[in-house]
């Protein structure tokens, strides 16, 4: 048996979490400094979000892209205090227990728990800070200038299908043994996670994940808390 | 490989052994650097504290500065029930007045100071913007030229004058570090000698005009109409009495606005950087035969760790503005991009400590500032924003019902052109029609029930009204720094004297805004300086054990000192 580290992946939205980055973006931009900028920023959030749906399922590399235009211009100060606020009032209503409790049980069994999240840093890391079994989190970042958002997220974008690709660079970099290891995620784009691990396992899948892992015979977990 | 720079020096040591007269003890800075010097460096000679008052009147002030403030905590702690044993061994008070000559002194206590004093801090003055032109005249002006009098007759002591970056008046970029001794801000060719002659006729002038018998006619007439309107019949002490106080509160008002109007016309914006600058001049005259160094903080602010986190006191610059983003006013008059040059009071201290240093090994420039724009950009749209984000915080948490919690948590202030549509003037002269309306513009007949609620909210209105009038009258001295200047201070001399003790090294750079602005500065100004804009009672400090200064004074022998130094560093 191999000697190495092993490792469980988690996709922190649809897994541990309800709710997506189009949530956080629409409230970011309602709380922008100034009343028409809030509507305006609100609007195109509100705008983005059917396109988000749409490329969610295939190009959600893109859709996040999308979805984040809404911080263009919004001061780095800003962002952060809004993320506390965000993390303490919506995601922590919006946490799946279910899904701690994979994280918990996966600790408990020697493995390094990786979180992916398509949520931009300033949110992600708060969440960190509470969630104490997470060894390693990715996320998104987004691009300042001058201490001002630019609306666009800084490569590599998490949530697409790079997703693999980047999880085979964190194995190789962390030596970890992927046939031993394991990987929760939600939606069609975490197809070549998924398949990049000993041990996938589709939760709340979307319809085109939910498709993939029936026919690839994957475990499928459902639960809503 | 070789390093250039300059060595740094300790601090301790230089300041080991060394005799100090220290002005102003009582205000923010003055307060902060004698606990800090205390704290940290035990093996310091002794401190004169300067004190107005007479005899035992004056250490009971010094006492009760030190067991009231809060700034004198960490010595407490340190020292507990020894606490009076150390500062007296350290610290004596004297009783004089830097206003007067010879500072006010006793003479056999001047003789004695003349030659133990090795640096005279001068933190003495009068901060108000605009004062009464008389006072500023004698704390600012005087004050320094009495404590250059005093280094002119001392034996071998130096002079460290505190002054303000803003005596740079009203100039747009960078402000380099020096004294600009033969003209104005706004480049009318000026004499410090001159300039106070003139100003001493523009003082005789109002005072002869408030003493004129036609002035005094014209209030006593105005005096017997309004008496006689209010149905009162004024007997003649009466009236007398009212003229004298009338007459008093017109002079200060003609002596604020004198002092007012000749700052402007030499191109400072206010009464407070117009005598300091003067000030600094007089001094610069008599470089020759006094050494001293000019020491210029910007807008001194909240503490970052001594004597803790976020302490602050009275109505300092950013406070009004802080405390105006918190409420339903949204639009704070100044110009994103605009410099608000803040420096924490203890990052300030720590520079005076090296400046001192610098003028007791001989080393010192002839001017140093003290502020962060040159180091660490601070615009004021940012900190508009930072202070409406730190209400923000607090208010989500701590607002006073749903309206303060949901609403008014996220009523943002924004950095906002002075001619807004929704400027303080134009809400306060709303306001004042609303109340006026609900007063006297409501029809005869009406319920009782609605009279009452409108006669509630007419008073409660009124009140803001007056409120809005003080923030406009803030709002107003402070747009030269908000609104109409882009000043950078040069803050580089200081770099040539870095100091060995962490505890003593300045470096603004360092300065994380956000973090300093949100959980050091606006939980401080909260705490500390807000009860006082709402006239609510002062939080005190109470030691377990009160200090007692003990007399006679107790000089301490070098060994104690160590001795204490050994305990004090444990």
């Amino acid at each position: 048996m191999s000697a190495k580290p092993t490792a469980a992946f988690f996709r922190a939205e649809g897994v541990l979490v309800s709710s997506g980055v189009m949530q956080a973006a629409m409230f970011m931009a309602g709380q922008r400094a100034g009343m028409r900028e809030r509507a305006l920023r609100f609007g195109q959030a509100l705008a983005s979000a059917p396109l988000f749906g749409l490329l969610g399922q295939n190009d959600r590399t893109l859709g996040n892209r999308v979805a984040h235009l809404c911080y263009r211009d919004m001061t780095e100060d800003r962002i952060v205090v809004l993320s506390e606020e965000y993390v303490d009032d919506v995601l922590t209503e919006k946490v799946l227990d279910s899904g701690i409790e994979l994280m918990r049980r996966a600790k408990a069994d020697g493995h390094r728990v990786v979180v992916l999240s398509e949520g931009i840093a300033e949110i992600m890391d708060r969440v960190r800070e509470k969630w104490r079994y997470v060894d390693d989190l990715v996320c998104n970042h987004l691009e300042y200038r001058s201490g001002k958002a630019t609306g666009k997220l800084l490569d590599p974008v998490i949530g697409g299908y790079e997703g693999g690709k980047w999880l085979a660079q964190y194995a190789a970099e962390h030596d970890i043994d992927l046939a031993r290891s394991f990987a929760y995620a939600g939606h069609g784009p975490d197809l070549l996670l998924l398949s990049a691990v000993g041990h996938p396992c589709a939760v709340n899948p979307d319809f085109t994940l939910r498709k993939a892992a029936r026919e690839a015979d994957w475990p499928l977990m459902d639960y809503k808390a | 490989m070789t390093t250039s720079g300059p060595l740094p020096v300790s601090i301790r040591e230089t300041l080991a052994g060394k005799h100090i007269l220290l002005t102003g003890a009582s205000g923010f800075v003055g307060k902060v650097w004698l606990a800090m010097v205390l704290h940290n460096i035990p093996q310091i000679g002794r401190i004169y504290i300067l004190l107005r008052g007479k005899g035992r009147g004056v250490k009971e002030r010094f006492e009760k500065i030190v067991n009231e403030s809060h700034v004198f905590k960490p010595l407490h702690e340190a020292h507990n029930g020894r606490m009076s044993e150390f500062m007296s061994q350290r610290v004596e008070v004297v009783a004089g007045d830097v206003s007067q000559p010879h500072l006010g002194m006793d003479p056999d206590i001047e003789a004695r100071l003349l030659q133990d004093v090795d640096l005279v801090l001068n933190c003495a003055g009068l901060v108000d913007f605009n004062p009464d032109v008389r006072e500023a005249l004698a704390s600012n002006v005087g004050g320094a030229v009495n404590v250059g009098d005093f280094i002119e007759n001392s034996d071998h002591a130096s002079l460290l004058h505190v002054s303000t970056c803003y005596v740079a008046g009203h100039r747009d970029g960078f402000v380099p570090e020096t004294i600009v001794t033969d003209q104005t801000p706004n480049g009318t060719p000026i004499t410090a000698e001159g300039e106070l002659r003139t100003l001493h006729e523009i003082i005789a002038a109002v005072e002869a005009e408030n003493d004129d018998p036609a002035t005094e006619t014209t209030l006593r007439e105005d005096v017997v109409r309004r008496l006689a309107e209010r149905g009162h019949e004024g007997d003649y002490k009466r009236v007398t009495d009212m003229v004298t106080r009338l007459k008093r509160k017109r002079l200060r008002e003609m002596m604020a606005k004198a002092g007012t109007d000749r700052a402007k016309v030499l191109g400072w914006p206010n009464t407070y950087t117009y005598t300091k600058a003067l000030a600094e001049q007089l001094l610069a005259a008599r470089a020759d035969r006094v050494r001293f160094a000019a020491f210029r903080p910007a807008i001194v602010e909240s503490a970052i760790d001594f004597p803790f986190a976020g302490w602050n006191e009275g109505f300092n610059t950013s406070g009004p503005l802080v405390y105006l983003a918190g409420t339903w006013f949204r639009h704070v008059p100044a110009a994103a991009g605009n410099a608000l040059d803040v420096i924490p009071v203890d990052s300030v201290c720590k520079a005076l400590s090296i400046v001192a240093c610098a003028l007791l090994r001989g080393e010192a420039s002839a001017v140093y500032q003290c502020g962060s724009s040159d180091r660490n950009f601070l615009p004021i749209d940012r900190l508009t924003e930072l202070s409406a984000l730190g209400h923000r915080r607090h208010l989500r948490e701590h607002g006073n019902g749903a309206l303060e919690r949901l609403i008014l948590s996220r009523w943002d202030a924004l950095a906002a052109d002075p001619e807004h549509v929704l400027n303080v003037t134009n809400i306060r002269k709303l306001m004042g029609q609303v109340s006026r309306y609900l007063k006297h513009g409501l029809p005869e007949k009406i319920p009782s029930e609605v009279r009452e609620w409108a006669d509630d909210v007419s008073k409660t209105t009124e009140t803001g009204v007056r409120k809005l009038r003080q923030i406009e009258e803030v709002l107003e001295l402070f747009m030269p720094f908000t609104y109409e200047h882009f000043c950078v201070f040069e803050c580089r001399a200081i770099d040539r004297h870095p100091a060995l003790e962490p505890e003593f090294r300045f470096a603004p750079e360092d300065i994380e805004w956000r973090s300093y602005w949100l959980d050091v500065h606006m939980p401080g100004v909260r705490r500390w300086c807000f009860p006082e804009y709402e006239d609510k009672p002062k939080e005190t400090y109470a030691p377990k054990t009160p200090f007692r200064l003990l007399d006679p004074p107790r000089l301490a022998p070098p060994e104690t000192a160590r001795e204490s130094l050994t305990f004090s560093g444990g």
